[in-house]
């Protein structure tokens, strides 16, 4: 079995690190930069940045702090937010991005998959999902930072990425974002059985347990975390220790 | 019929925006210094440096003293929606400062599943609560006449809202009503109440009503008994009960997306499934399938639709820039209600046609220009 891979996701806009529960009212955090710097150094395994007002602006703001952080933080880094085009994803990836996480143009146009597959190749495309459960075992895919409605049916969106060329997906619940209550399990279970790429569990981790239900009863292959590290309620020793601890096989330190 | 929207609401023929937020002067009674920043700005500058909260604070618990009963009575009523903002003064009052609070809540015209949840999960949270429901068929009547008369089908809710809360306060001898934000001193309004507690009952025509108080409707064929739900209770009752109403905003510093962690962790308060039309917020104002076209009004009259309100104030809360406040604006303002439409046109019994020429009969020349068959804001905010 792989190692499970510990990830900080820190959610960007404009010059701030911002978080929100639900996605909804986002506070201001602090500066993207000494966040990712702070949890490399803390051995973070992987980072993901994602620049929720890309797409309001039309553009990427966030590829100044990706092109500080590919100089200062030596894990991979996942970029997303606003890449439309294998152009957009190649301007992000030439300021240091290792990896390109997409969610809204990929619905718009699930062909631009196997176009950042074929260029990059699938390790570098990630396949973003936002999940809102809509009734017992079925999830909907939403963008704009859980705003708006697709009618996309979560668990055949996943299965359709991964058969375009995504090497990788992001998956992370609407409901339970935030909210520091656990994974949405039964979703990370339907989409991880459902592909064969790995699967990175988002929203709702609160403690060590959350982190084993993910792997153990969700099946992901990844964890990410945002509200416990930024708000320092675990450190990310104590989160592979606990790891550990309860038999999952994390990178040593 | 062509309305004289300038002349109604004393609205500045110039349209000019505020230097720090997405605010213009067009919003009725708001005022800009010489350096053109508006009045509500320069109030939240005020709120976050030189007001001392401790001693706000202080002011509160002598408030709460002076009220509290200890013999199962109430002592305060709360007008709350079960959203996060009435939430928050209820259950800060109750468990915080241990009043025994009486909620009272004016039911929105036509009630969306998510809004009726809320309501549920905060009485659950442990609040006595009392819903006023009027008439639906008066109520539905008086709809279609604000709509047609006044611009905003809102109107009826905001008799009840404002007026339901005093009549319970007389009716169960609540000499305290507490409320979360003075709405004119935070947005932008007069501001002769910024630096006191209350607010006085004769204001309540002038900043809610619009100048038309529910008796204005008897003249359009309305009967006394369908209006009487409306209507505050008689003024000597108000007076004798020596009711005084308060905001909570004097006494603690009011932070709306605080209230939606706050509201969350202890009244069960969940945010809606996805963003509300003419804004990005999916949290506030969202129990009403009547709000979009309430908001949708305010931009045809004003220019302002939700999104400007919702980002000047997020600006001044420090929540988002300027910058982001006009990307904003410029991609969700004044979109249209279509979620609702059929269902508004279904409630108020009017066509497709009516509601058009009664929203065009409210643009005014100084803010729409028609140009190849449509209708552009002369003075966007993107463009200024």
């Amino acid at each position: 079995m792989a190692k499970v891979r510990l990830i900080a996701r820190l959610d960007i806009k404009g010059s701030n690190l911002i978080k929100g529960m639900n996605l909804e009212g986002l506070r201001v955090i602090g500066s993207p930069q000494a966040y990712a710097e702070r949890y490399y150094r803390e051995g973070i395994d992987e980072l993901v940045f994602m620049d929720i007002v890309a797409s309001l602006y039309g553009r990427n703001s966030i590829r100044e702090v990706v092109s500080w952080t590919a100089r200062h933080v030596f894990v991979p880094l996942t970029v997303g937010g606003g890449i439309r085009s294998v152009d957009d994803a190649t301007d992000i990836l030439r300021a240091g991005a290792d990896k390109i996480a997409i969610n809204t143009a990929a619905i718009k146009r699930p062909s631009l998959i196997a176009e950042m597959a074929r260029r990059f190749g699938s390790q570098c495309m990630v396949l973003s999902i936002e999940a809102k459960r809509t009734t017992p075992g079925r999830w909907e895919a939403y963008t704009d930072n859980g705003r708006e409605r697709t009618g996309l049916d979560v668990v055949e969106w996943a299965k359709e990425g991964s058969r375009l060329g995504a090497g990788e997906i992001l998956l992370t619940s609407v409901d339970q974002e935030g909210t520091r209550k656990g994974f949405d399990l039964e979703l990370l279970q339907a989409v991880s059985l459902a592909v064969p790429v790995p699967v990175i569990a988002s929203g709702g981790m609160g403690s060590t347990v959350h982190l084993e239900q993910a792997i153990r009863i969700g099946r992901a292959d990844a964890v990410a975390m945002a509200d416990v590290l930024h708000y320092g309620r675990l450190s990310i020793s104590q989160v592979r220790e606990a790891a550990r601890a309860s038999g999952i096989q994390v990178r040593q330190p | 019929m062509k309305r004289d929207v300038a002349k109604m609401y004393s609205l500045p023929l110039q349209i000019h925006y505020c230097k720090k937020c997405t605010i213009s002067n067009q919003r009725p009674r708001i005022t800009f210094d010489a350096e053109g920043v508006c009045s509500a700005c320069n109030y939240a500058e005020y709120k976050r440096t030189k007001v001392d909260w401790t001693g706000r604070e202080r002011e509160l618990v002598e408030l709460c003293d002076r009220h509290r009963r200890n013999d199962g009575g109430y002592d305060v009523v709360v007008p709350v929606s079960g959203g996060k903002d009435g939430g928050f003064v209820a259950h800060q009052l109750k468990y915080k400062y241990g009043m025994n609070p009486l909620t009272v809540t004016w039911a929105p015209l036509l009630p969306t599943d998510i809004g009726r949840a809320n309501l549920h999960n905060f009485i659950q949270s442990g609040f006595d609560s009392i819903l006023g429901t009027p008439n639906g068929k008066a109520t539905r009547t008086l709809t279609r006449l604000a709509f047609l008369y006044l611009g905003d089908p809102f109107q009826p809710f905001i008799y009840g809202q404002t007026n339901f809360p005093l009549k319970m306060a007389v009716q169960h001898g609540i000499k305290l009503i507490m409320y979360g934000e003075n709405g004119e001193v935070e947005y932008g309004g007069d501001m002769k109440n910024a630096f006191k507690p209350t607010r006085e009952i004769q204001d309540h025509d002038k900043h809610y009503f619009s100048g038309l108080p529910p008796e204005f409707w008897l003249q359009h064929g309305v009967g006394a008994q369908d209006i009487a739900p409306f209507l505050p209770p008689p003024y000597e009752q108000v007076v004798k009960n020596q009711t005084e109403i308060h905001f909570l905003g004097y006494y603690k510093f009011w932070d709306p997306q605080e209230n939606f962690y706050y509201c969350s962790e202890n009244t069960g308060f969940v945010p809606n499934t996805e963003r509300s039309e003419g804004t990005y917020s999916k949290y506030a104002s969202l129990d009403d399938r009547v709000d979009g076209f309430h908001y949708y009004l305010a931009f045809i009259k004003f220019g302002i639709g939700r999104t400007t309100s919702d980002t000047a104030h997020e600006i001044r809360d420090s929540k988002i820039t300027r910058e982001e406040g006009m990307a904003l604006v410029k991609r969700y303002d004044g979109e249209f209600p279509k979620k609702y439409f059929h269902e508004f046109l279904a409630y108020c019994g009017i066509d497709e046609k009516t509601y058009h020429d009664t929203i065009d009969s409210w643009r005014a020349d100084h803010i729409w220009a028609r140009k190849n068959d449509e209708w552009s804001l002369r003075h966007a905010i993107w463009n200024e």
